[in-house]
C-alpha cells in the first residue's frame, strides 16, 4: 500500500470513529471531569477509588471477565478443533446449530432463564418430581448461584463468538505444518500446543478479546442473578439514579481505561502476526473421517453443548406458549394466544421492517469501516495504528446508555448531530445506523485483523506488481482470502444490531421508528401477560436470526461451511 | 446455489409473513396522516397509550371533525424522561426557543411534575377555567390524604390515583411459615430473609415516596402517643429507618423495573414485595385459575400508604398547544376518567384490555359505574382515610432519603445481609439493639443532609454518600463478625 493511501484511509476511519464514537462518548463522560465551577477535575475518578463498593465492583468485573473468557475458551476450543480435524455425523448442521445460542433476545432471555432456575422453576420441578428435593425446602438457584452462575451463563452464551473466530483461524492455517510435525513424530498434544494453537492464535485472540470485554462489561446476566456489586451494574444503576451524580461516568472512564489496557497488553503477548511468509494452503485436506461410535460421540458432544446452551432459549419458547407456568417442569396449559396477540400488534410489522433496514445498513457500514481499519492496523505502517486498534475495541466496553445519551443530546435542535435527523425527515434512522455500526465495529475489525494476519501479503504484492489497483487487489485477492473472517464478523455485527437495546430504547422515540427490541420492550409493559407477549416476539426474533445464521453458514462456504472458504 | 438458497429464503419468507398475516388494525391516524398532531411524553405502558390514543382520537373527531395523530414518546421511566426533557429544553434554550417538540407530559409521580414546573416548563391548564364543575372536595380535590392533587398554580393536575402496597405469594408465605403481611414492618420478619423484592427508590420518585410513607407511618404512630416533640419525631424516624433497614436486609434486590417485583412474587422467587396497586391487582388476576383464589395477593398496608396521583401537564411553547389542552380536558372528562377502570368491552370502556388504574374524580365512583369497573372494591378514597401525609414531617428530606437508603441498604447490601443473618436471623437479636442508626437520625438528616441536597453540590454529596456508605459497611462487617455495631 502506498503511504498516501494508508494515510488517507487512516485519516478517514479515524475521523468517522472520532465523530461518531469518541465525540458523543466524551460529551457524556465529560460530566465526570467537570467540577461545580465548570473547571476540569479528577475528583470523581478519585471518588471511584475511594468508594470500596466501586473498587470491589471493578475487581469482580475483572474476575468475571477473566474467568468467563477462560470458561468460554474451554468450551469453544475443543469444539473448533473437532470440527476442524474430524468429519462426523451431521457435522454440517451441528456446526451451524452451535452458533444459534448466540441469538438471545433482550429482556425475555433473562425471563426464560428465570423460569428454569426459579424456586418454582423447571429445574426444581424436575428435582422434586425425581424425589431429590423437598417441595417445602427448595433451592434458590438465582440467589445462591451468583458468580459461578454468571460465568456458566456467559460461557454458554458467548462461546459461538470464540468458536467462529477459531474456526476461521484454523481454516486459514496451512495443514502442511501439522502434517510436517506429525511426520517428524510429534504427538497429537505436542502438535496442538506447538503448531496448531500458535498458528491459530490470531483467531483465539480476536475472539477472546471480544469475549473478555463483553463479560467484563456484561450487564444483563449479573442482573438476572441480582449480582449488583459489579461495575457494569453499578454504572447502569448510577446513570439512572435520579440524583444524577457523575460518579458512574467516572466509573465508565475507568472501565474503558482498563479494557484498553488489558486489550493492549494481551495483544502484545498473544495477538502478534503469525502469517510470516507462509503460503496459504491449497486444498490439502487433513480431515479425518470418523465412523461408528466415535462419529456418534462427536455429534453428541456438539448436540449436548447446543442443548445446554439453548436452555434459556427453550425457557423463552415455553414461556411464549404457556398459560401459567408455575411450579412444574413444563406448563400445564399451552396456548398460541400470546403469539397471535404479540405478532398481531400494530407495532410489530413496522418494527421488523425497521430492524432489518437499520441492522443491514449498519452491518454494511461496519464491514466497510472495519475492513479499512483492519487494513490500516495489519498492512499499514503508520505510527499509532496500534492505538487505533485498541480504541476500536472501546465501543464494546462503553455502556450502551452512555453512547445513546450522547447521540440523544447531540441530535437536539441546534446541536451538531441534528442534521442526521433533518436529513432523514425527522426519523432517527441515520442516528441508529451510526450507533449500531459503531457499537458493532469491533466484531468486524477483530475478525478482519485475524484474517489479514493469517493471509500472506505476498499474494497482494504479486497482484499489485502485475498492475492491479488497490480496489481490484482488495476485491480479487484480499477479500477472498479473508472472506471467512469477514463473514464471521459481519454475521455477529448483524445479529447483535438486530438485538441492540440501549440505542433502540433511547433514540427510537416514535412508534413508527421502533426497531424490534423496542417493540419487545413495549410489549413487556403490557399489563397481565406482558412477559408472555414479549417472549412470543422474542421467539420470532430468535427463529428469524437463527435461520438467517444457519442459512448464511450453509450457503457461505464452497465446501458447505462458511469458515472453510 | 439456487437449490440451496431456495429453502432458506422460503423459510425466512414464512417467518416474516406470520406477523403480516396476524396484524391488527387501529383507528389512530398513521404518522403524518392526521389533520392534527399531538406529541406526548409518558412513562405509561402500551395498553394505556393505545386505549387513550384511540379514545381521544374518536373524541377529538366528534368535537372538531378532524383526525389526530398521536406521537407517543416513551423513553422509559421518570429518570429517562427527565434526561430527555433536560436535553431538549437545554437545546431549545440555547436557540432562544420557548418550547420543544413535546406537547404533553402524561403520567409519573407528582414529584416529576413539581420539578418540571419549578423549571418553568409547564403552562396553566385551561380545564380549570372551562370545567370548574369537575373540581372540589367531593370531585377532584386540591388535597387528599395530605397529597396535592393539582398544582396551586394549576400547571399540572392528577388524572388517576394509585397506592403503593405489598404483593405476596400465598404458597411462598406458607413455605416460610409466616402469616400473610399486613403492615410494612411485617416484611422485616427474619423468615423473609432473601425473599423480599423491593423497588429501587434511587431511580423512581414514586418508589422513594413509598419509603417516605413507611417512615411517616412510624413517626405518626409515635407522635399520636407522645405528641409532636423533637424527641417523638426522632424516635418515630428511627423506627421508620429500622423498618427500611429490615426490609433492605431481607431484600433479594432493589430493582428499577416496576413489573419485576410482582412477577418474581408470582413465580415464588420472592415471597413478598412492594409494588403499586394496579401491577399487584393485575398480577393477582393474571395467575388466578378460573374463579378460584389467586396465589398472589396485593394489599394496601392500613395506615401506611397515601393515595397519590399520576398527573398530566402541557409544556410551555407546545407546538400543538390547543390539542394538548383538549387532551387534558378529555382525560378529566367523564369519558376519559371512566376509561381508567371500566371493564373492556363495556360502553365507554377500553377496547383491548383493562387498564386497572383508578379515576381521580371522586364523583365518578357511583354504584352504576362501579358495577362496570374492573376493580369495584378498590375504593381508594374510602380506604385511604386512615393515613394523612404530613409534609412537614418528612418532605424536606425527600431527596436526602433516597441517598440515605442507598448508603444504608443498597450499596452495602451484601454486608447488611451478612450482619442481619448473623444477628437477627440466626440469633434472633432485636434489630434496634444491634444496629446503630445514629448517623441517619432525624436531627442529623434535617440539619446536615437536607441542606447538602439543597445546595446541589454533586461532588460534596457524592463524597458524603461514600463516607456514609463506608461507615455502614464497616458497621455491618463488625456485626457479622460478632464485634458489635460500634468499634
Amino acid at each position: 500500500m502506498k503511504r498516501w493511501q494508508a494515510v488517507f484511509i487512516t485519516a478517514g476511519v479515524s475521523l468517522v470513529f472520532l465523530v461518531f464514537f469518541i465525540y458523543p462518548a466524551v460529551s457524556v463522560l465529560s460530566e465526570a471531569f467537570r467540577g461545580s465551577d465548570g473547571a476540569f477535575t479528577m475528583a470523581y475518578v478519585i471518588e471511584v477509588f475511594r468508594n470500596p463498593v466501586y473498587v470491589e465492583g471493578l475487581v469482580n468485573a475483572l474476575l468475571l471477565g477473566g474467568v468467563s473468557t477462560l470458561a468460554t475458551l474451554m468450551l469453544a476450543l475443543p469444539l473448533a478443533l473437532m470440527t476442524h480435524r474430524y468429519d462426523f455425523m451431521g457435522r454440517k448442521l451441528l456446526s451451524a446449530l452451535i452458533l444459534v445460542p448466540l441469538v438471545l433476545p433482550p429482556f425475555v432471555g433473562a425471563i426464560g432463564l428465570a423460569h428454569v432456575l426459579s424456586v418454582t422453576g423447571s429445574l426444581n420441578g424436575l428435582l422434586i418430581d425425581m424425589g431429590l428435593m423437598d417441595p417445602a425446602d427448595r433451592i434458590d438457584w438465582l440467589a445462591n448461584g451468583k458468580f459461578w452462575g454468571i460465568v456458566v451463563m456467559n460461557a454458554l452464551h458467548l462461546y459461538p463468538i470464540l468458536y467462529m473466530n477459531i474456526v476461521a483461524a484454523l481454516a486459514n492455517m496451512d495443514p502442511a505444518m501439522e502434517q510436517a510435525a506429525e511426520n517428524l513424530g510429534a504427538s497429537p498434544a505436542r502438535r496442538l500446543f506447538r503448531i496448531t494453537l500458535p498458528l491459530a492464535m490470531p483467531g483465539i485472540f480476536a475472539g477472546s478479546s471480544i469475549v473478555f470485554i463483553w463479560a467484563f462489561t456484561e450487564l444483563g446476566v449479573p442482573l438476572v442473578f441480582n449480582y449488583t456489586r459489579v461495575a457494569p451494574v453499578q454504572v447502569f444503576q448510577g446513570i439512572r439514579d435520579l440524583g444524577q451524580n457523575p460518579s458512574p461516568y467516572a466509573l465508565v472512564a475507568v472501565v474503558l481505561l482498563i479494557s484498553a489496557t488489558v486489550f493492549a497488553v494481551t495483544k502484545f503477548f498473544f495477538g502478534r502476526n503469525t502469517s510470516g511468509a507462509q503460503p496459504r494452503p491449497k486444498g490439502r485436506d487433513s480431515e479425518i473421517r470418523l465412523t461408528g461410535v466415535k462419529s456418534l460421540g462427536a455429534a453428541m458432544v456438539f448436540a449436548g453443548v447446543f442443548l445446554v446452551a439453548s436452555i434459556p432459549h427453550a425457557g423463552v419458547v415455553v414461556l411464549a406458549l404457556a398459560g401459567d407456568w408455575y411450579d412444574s417442569v413444563l406448563p400445564h396449559v399451552w396456548t398460541l394466544d400470546h403469539f397471535k396477540e404479540a405478532l398481531g400488534d400494530p407495532l410489530v410489522v413496522p418494527s421488523i421492517e425497521n430492524s432489518l433496514l437499520y441492522a443491514s445498513i449498519a452491518t454494511l457500514v461496519a464491514t466497510v469501516l472495519g475492513l479499512a481499519i483492519a487494513w490500516v492496523v495489519v498492512r499499514g505502517n503508520i505510527r499509532g495504528r496500534g492505538l487505533l486498534d485498541a480504541m476500536v475495541m472501546l465501543p464494546l466496553a462503553v455502556p450502551g446508555l452512555v453512547l445513546a445519551f450522547g447521540y440523544l443530546a447531540l441530535s437536539r435542535e441546534g446541536k451538531p448531530f441534528h442534521f442526521l435527523l433533518t436529513m432523514a425527515g425527522g426519523s432517527p434512522i441515520l442516528l441508529l445506523i451510526a450507533a449500531y455500526a459503531i457499537r458493532r465495529l469491533p466484531y468486524v475489525v477483530r475478525a478482519a485483523v485475524a484474517g489479514l494476519q493469517q493471509s500472506n501479503p505476498a499474494m497482494e504484492e504479486a497482484a499489485r506488481s502485475l498492475g492491479a489497483g488497490p480496489l481490484r487487489t482488495l476485491r480479487r485477492i484480499s477479500l477472498p482470502l479473508i472472506g471467512a473472517n469477514v463473514a464471521a464478523g459481519s454475521i455477529l455485527a448483524f445479529a447483535f444490531s438486530m438485538l441492540e437495546v440501549s440505542d433502540s430504547l433511547v433514540l427510537a422515540q416514535q412508534a413508527q421508528d421502533y426497531p424490534i427490541t423496542k417493540a419487545i420492550y413495549t410489549l413487556l409493559s403490557t399489563l397481565g401477560n406482558g412477559h408472555e407477549l414479549a417472549a412470543a416476539l422474542g421467539v420470532w426474533a430468535m427463529v428469524f436470526l437463527g435461520v438467517a445464521i444457519v442459512g448464511a453458514t450453509r450457503l457461505g462456504g464452497k465446501k458447505g461451511g462458511l469458515f472453510k472458504m | 446455489m439456487f437449490k440451496r438458497l431456495f429453502p432458506i429464503l422460503l423459510l425466512l419468507g414464512l417467518i416474516v409473513a406470520a406477523p403480516l398475516v396476524l396484524r391488527r388494525d387501529t383507528d389512530v391516524a398513521e404518522a403524518g396522516q392526521g389533520d392534527d398532531r399531538l406529541v406526548i411524553i409518558t412513562p405509561h405502558n402500551d395498553s394505556i397509550r393505545t386505549e387513550f390514543g384511540e379514545a381521544f382520537a374518536a373524541w377529538w373527531k366528534g368535537q372538531t371533525g378532524r383526525t389526530v395523530f398521536i406521537d407517543w414518546r416513551a423513553p422509559g421511566g421518570g429518570g429517562d424522561i427527565k434526561r430527555v426533557l433536560d436535553a431538549s429544553f437545554g437545546a431549545a434554550k440555547a436557540l432562544g426557543k420557548e418550547g420543544t417538540e413535546f406537547d404533553v407530559f402524561f403520567g409519573g409521580g407528582d414529584k416529576d411534575f413539581i420539578e418540571q414546573a419549578s423549571k418553568d416548563r409547564l403552562v396553566p391548564l385551561e380545564v380549570f377555567e372551562k370545567h370548574p364543575e369537575w373540581f372540589g372536595d367531593d370531585k377532584l380535590p386540591a388535597v387528599f390524604s395530605g397529597q396535592e392533587y393539582y398544582d396551586k398554580d394549576k400547571r399540572w393536575v392528577g388524572v388517576c390515583v394509585s397506592q403503593f402496597g405489598i404483593v405476596y405469594n400465598r404458597d411462598a408465605i406458607g413455605w416460610l411459615k409466616v402469616n400473610p403481611p399486613r403492615k410494612w414492618r411485617d416484611l422485616c420478619h427474619p423468615a423473609y430473609f432473601g425473599r423480599v423484592a423491593l423497588a429501587d427508590p434511587t431511580m423512581s420518585s414514586s418508589v422513594n415516596q413509598a419509603f417516605e410513607m413507611m417512615i411517616q407511618e412510624q413517626m405518626q404512630a409515635v407522635i399520636r402517643v407522645k405528641g409532636d416533640t423533637p424527641e417523638a419525631r426522632e424516635e418515630g424516624w428511627r423506627n421508620g429507618m429500622l423498618v427500611i433497614l429490615g426490609m433492605g436486609a431481607n431484600a433479594r434486590y432493589f430493582t428499577d423495573s416496576s413489573s419485576k417485583v410482582p412477577y418474581d412474587v408470582a413465580l415464588g422467587d420472592a415471597a413478598a414485595g412492594t409494588c403499586i396497586d394496579f401491577y399487584g391487582r393485575t398480577t393477582e388476576d393474571a395467575v388466578r385459575h378460573g374463579r378460584g383464589e389467586s396465589r398472589v395477593h396485593w394489599i394496601s398496608p392500613p395506615g401506611g400508604t397515601s393515595v397519590s396521583v399520576d398527573p398530566i401537564a402541557v409544556f410551555r411553547g407546545a407546538p400543538n398547544g390547543k390539542v394538548a389542552q383538549a387532551f387534558v380536558t378529555f382525560c378529566l372528562s367523564d369519558q376519559g376518567q371512566s376509561l381508567w377502570n371500566l371493564k373492556p368491552g363495556t360502553p365507554g370502556g377500553p377496547r383491548g384490555r383493562a387498564l386497572r388504574r383508578l379515576p381521580v374524580r371522586k364523583d365518578l365512583y357511583t354504584p352504576e359505574r362501579l358495577a362496570n369497573f374492573t376493580d369495584p372494591d378498590a375504593l381508594p378514597f374510602e380506604r385511604a382515610g386512615e393515613f394523612v401525609y404530613q409534609p412537614d414531617l418528612t418532605a424536606p428530606a425527600f431527596n436526602a432519603l433516597r441517598i440515605i437508603i442507598r448508603a444504608m441498604c443498597i450499596d452495602p447490601q451484601d454486608e447488611l445481609k451478612a450482619a442481619w443473618k448473623w444477628s437477627v436471623v440466626d440469633r434472633g437479636g432485636p434489630a434496634d439493639m444491634v444496629f446503630d442508626l445514629s448517623e441517619v437520625g432525624y436531627g442529623k438528616v434535617m440539619n446536615e443532609w437536607v441542606p447538602l441536597t439543597q445546595k446541589k453540590d454533586v461532588l460534596e454529596t457524592a463524597r458524603k454518600t461514600t463516607e456514609l456508605s463506608r461507615s455502614f459497611r464497616d458497621q455491618y462487617r463488625r456485626i457479622a463478625e460478632g464485634k458489635g455495631a460500634k468499634p
